[in-house]
């Protein structure tokens, strides 16, 4: 079980980068820096894969 | 279309792989007869949770949230495999090794007892296909290709066999590392484009975005591994 769980959703720092990333553009979408979503999402993924390679 | 049959065939590649190391180990001491067995039963177990995945997610009621789901999961799987490959590019962590990883498993002392050794390859190919599971459903309920991306999985598998049956040995020389890092960037560029879709937001070049994510999360990829390797020297 725990085997299935950590493939279908990895460790717990893989679930809290995509939380966040998906997260922080999720709340700028409800703001006027909206049209800004789609720069940030990338960058901040990009910046959580580079995070969880170091750890 | 082509974009998942092309995710799925590589993604199911490097999978198959990993999991044709475990049967071939467990096939010198059980005998290539159960060893198939087990991996068929592994197989037979994926093909039931693709059609109840596939069945669940396509009476979702609400479009939308289907797409953010099947967005997060794809995120969460590439951003997962992103970051290995970049570990493993600039030398944070050890290239994936088929051979170690096959000598390690005849080390085990279960992989002698028939009914231990069953359970290893049963396991061993279940895990290594839920992976190639997600991106079959994900891929295929998304894009209504089901069929397409599940048999190009079967593909994959067919052509990971035939090679073992040539190499008669683990797989050794292919270029796993690669692959996840190129299926990573696709995958991590699939999964934003439609999260943020989901959410409402409308991409400046509609699905030509895609391509344009895919490029930069290949291009920051190399940057970052680069980046780390020169702190390493």
């Amino acid at each position: 079980m725990r085997g299935f769980l950590k493939t279908l959703f990895g460790d717990a720092r893989n679930v809290c980068v995509a939380v966040i990333c998906v997260g922080v553009a999720g709340l700028l979408l409800r703001t006027p820096l909206a049209a800004a979503a789609g720069l940030v999402l990338p960058v901040a993924l990009l910046g959580g894969a580079a995070y969880l390679a170091r750890h | 279309m082509i974009g998942a049959v092309v995710a799925t065939f590589l993604t199911a590649t490097v999978e198959w792989v990993e999991a044709y190391t475990i049967l071939l180990a467990v096939a010198l001491s059980i005998g290539w007869r159960r060893a198939a067995g087990a991996g068929l039963a592994a197989m037979a177990a994926l093909g039931v949770l693709t059609a109840a995945g596939t069945v669940a997610l396509a009476h979702a009621g609400n479009l939308l949230f289907l797409q953010f789901l099947v967005g997060f999961f794809l995120i969460l799987f590439g951003v997962r495999w992103l970051g290995k490959a970049i570990a493993r590019q600039a030398g944070l962590k050890k290239l994936h090794d088929e051979a170690a990883e096959f000598a390690a498993l005849r080390a085990r002392a279960e992989i002698f007892d028939p009914r231990a050794a069953w359970v290893i390859a049963f396991n061993g190919v279940l895990l290594e296909g839920l992976e190639v599971w997600l991106i079959v459903v994900a891929l295929g309920v998304q894009t209504h290709h089901t069929l397409a991306a599940a048999c190009a999985a079967l593909a994959a598998a067919a052509l990971v066999l035939a090679a073992g049956f040539f190499a008669r040995g683990p797989l050794a020389n292919v270029p796993e590392n690669t692959i996840k890092f190129t299926v990573g960037c696709g995958i991590l560029a699939l999964g934003t484009f439609w999260v943020l879709e989901a959410l409402g937001y409308q991409w400046p070049v509609g699905e030509f975005s895609i391509l344009v994510l895919f490029c930069f999360n290949v291009a920051g990829g190399l940057a970052v591994a680069r980046s780390y390797k020169m702190r390493l020297a």
